[in-house]
């Protein structure tokens, strides 16, 4: 089949990106002349193609590529053509790929329906007119490679995505930590020395100042800590998950004036990086409340199991509605689904307008690679 | 009394030095600078009590304290630590602390805290008892606000953030005047005459933040 000379490209058009892989059509027929003169035909194309002289042949090698287009005989010895594109219909992964029936002009119109049926997208009656077969082929190729590429895309903003979520969520624990230690620390000397320096102060004028000194270093600590916290509550490094959703459920109630009922499993530390996921979707999911729900009580449940870590935060206020759900903008929503999908969780979002809203994220304890 | 000290950070380790310094019957006879070589002078050296920072590189917090508990379970272990109390206290004695306190401590109130915890005793500053003892009558169900309903909860609290009827209200989506009602009815379940009163409340039971 390869002794065909190869024909220049006449038509193919001028790509940006020569480096693309080429696109794989499969051709099938059994008859050898007829496939001799489509290879030819096709060939012009400048793509990958393969060749099948059998229905059997042809489901060999759907197995292993992935083609842009499958130009199928549908009448052929063994399995037919109809018989054909079920089966490779019927394959997940080959369950989309387009396929163009090639028939003898005389078939009826009842075949045709049979075709569409078992997913033909087009059907031409040999003999093929070189043109028109050429631009319907060409088609399919074109969409096969917007697609690969929306891909490939997607793939890319996925990662960079988890990247940096990853990147911030490291950059806010060192900046913590640096301003929680050091910062602290060095306040924490200060203090000491002022307290060192009062011990031997008699003139009242002067105790006067070192406490005010030790007062301002007392509210300057404070700052320090909530700015620390903030960033990264300390309390998910040192007592795991548990501790840290139970501190913030509080910290919420008090912020908020929302009442907060949290069912927590005893205390103990896994993951870290999970335990973090977990809790930024928390957070969001309360700041969600806060902002939209005008509820006045949540309820919190987090259960931990052998395989995976789960939580869920209902909500009594006005319940979430489809279409904030879809709508384009909710990108604090769309943050923690792709937070979720990095560990292989996911995040179910259910609202009953007037009747609260239900978050339930899931995420498995190992950690996918 | 030999006394063992850990910290990272010399400035803090200086301090207690020149703090402990001024109490003649106090020795420090190993210093540490993180939880790994903490562990190790605790096992080679001769020492009464140890004073910890609670975060430290290497092992350190809840982890080093275990580990110390079981291999000196005589010997009392004193935390020092950045932490405010509501966040590591009573974790931390419940992990077998004999004291908690923290960094911006008052220079006295470490002393004392030093002296008690040689002694045998424990220690626990005004702010940590406050909270522990909120934690034991953290028979929730028994608190005077568990008893208001969700939404009373919530207008109490703007009530108790200085909130005005009327903008709790629009706040809520209710009238004023159903505002006023839910404010009568939670001054009468909190046994409370005023607004005063109620943010007095709101604070020692820490509903406000």
């Amino acid at each position: 089949m390869n002794d065909v000379a190869q024909i220049p490209e006449i038509e193919a058009e001028p790509r940006a990106d020569e480096a693309l892989e080429k696109a794989k059509i499969l051709l099938v027929d059994d008859e050898p002349k007829s496939l001799f003169a489509l290879q030819e035909l096709l060939s012009q194309l400048g793509q990958n193609l393969m060749v099948a002289q059998s229905g059997e042949e042809a489901l060999r090698l759907a197995l292993k590529n992935d083609f842009a287009v499958i130009l199928l005989d549908v009448r052929m010895p063994g399995i037919d053509g109809f018989e054909t594109a079920r089966l490779v219909r019927s394959r997940d992964r080959s369950k989309s790929t387009p396929i163009i029936f090639l028939t003898a002009a005389a078939d009826e119109m009842t075949a045709m329906f049979r075709g569409y049926e078992v997913g033909a997208v087009d059907f031409l009656m040999k003999p093929v007119i070189p043109e028109v077969l050429k631009s319907k082929v060409a088609v399919f190729v074109e969409l096969f490679r917007k697609s690969e590429r929306l891909r490939e895309s997607e793939d890319k903003l996925r990662r960079l995505a988890a990247h940096l979520i990853s990147v911030r969520e490291e950059e806010r624990a060192h900046i913590a930590r640096e301003i929680h230690d050091e910062l602290g620390q060095v306040l924490t000397g200060i203090k000491m020395e002022v307290g060192w320096l009062a011990k031997r102060l008699k003139e009242p004028a002067l105790l006067e100042k070192t406490d005010s000194m030790s007062k301002l270093i007392d509210s300057t600590v404070q700052t320090v800590r909530k700015i620390a916290t903030g960033l990264r509550p300390e309390m998910l490094d040192d007592m795991g998950l548990i501790a840290a959703v139970a501190w913030q459920a509080k910290e919420f109630q008090k912020r908020t004036g929302i009442r907060c009922r949290a069912k927590l499993p005893p205390e103990v530390k896994f993951d870290i990086d999970i335990s973090t996921t977990m809790f930024r979707i928390f957070q969001e999911i309360l700041t969600n409340v806060a902002r939209h729900a005008r509820a006045t009580r949540v309820d919190i449940e987090l259960t931990l199991g052998a395989e995976q870590v789960g939580l869920d935060v209902v909500d009594n206020g006005v319940g979430i509605q489809d279409n904030e759900l879809t709508a384009r903008k909710s990108l604090g929503l769309l943050g923690m689904q792709e937070r979720a999908l990095l560990f292989g969780g996911d995040v179910r979002i259910t609202g009953t307008p007037g009747h609260g809203t239900r978050v339930s994220v899931t995420i498995p304890l190992r950690k996918p690679k | 009394m030999r006394i063992l000290i850990a910290d990272d950070h010399p400035i803090v380790r200086h301090g207690l030095k020149q703090m402990l310094a001024a109490d003649p019957s106090a020795t420090i006879v190993g210093e540490a600078t993180n939880g790994d070589e903490a562990l190790a002078l605790a096992r080679k050296l001769e020492w009464d009590m140890a004073i910890f920072d609670f975060t430290m590189p290497g092992r350190s917090g809840l982890d080093l304290l275990g580990d110390m508990k079981k291999e000196f379970p005589g010997r009392p272990v004193l935390i020092l630590s950045m932490h405010s109390e509501d966040v590591h206290g009573s974790r931390v004695l419940r992990g077998g602390a004999a004291g908690y306190i923290t960094k911006d401590s008052a220079p006295q109130e470490l002393a004392t805290a030093v002296r008690k915890v040689a002694n045998g005793g424990k220690y626990v500053s005004a702010s940590l008892a406050e909270i522990l003892a909120s934690e034991c009558s953290s028979d929730p169900q028994k608190a005077l606000h568990e008893k208001l309903s969700d939404r009373e909860y919530r207008v109490m609290w703007l009530l108790a953030t200085g909130k005005q009827i009327s903008e709790i209200a629009k706040e809520m989506g209710l009238s004023p005047s159903t505002v006023s009602t839910y404010r009568t009815r939670i001054l009468r379940k909190l046994g409370l005459t005023s607004n005063a009163a109620l943010v007095h409340y709101a604070v020692r039971h820490q509903l406000v933040g």
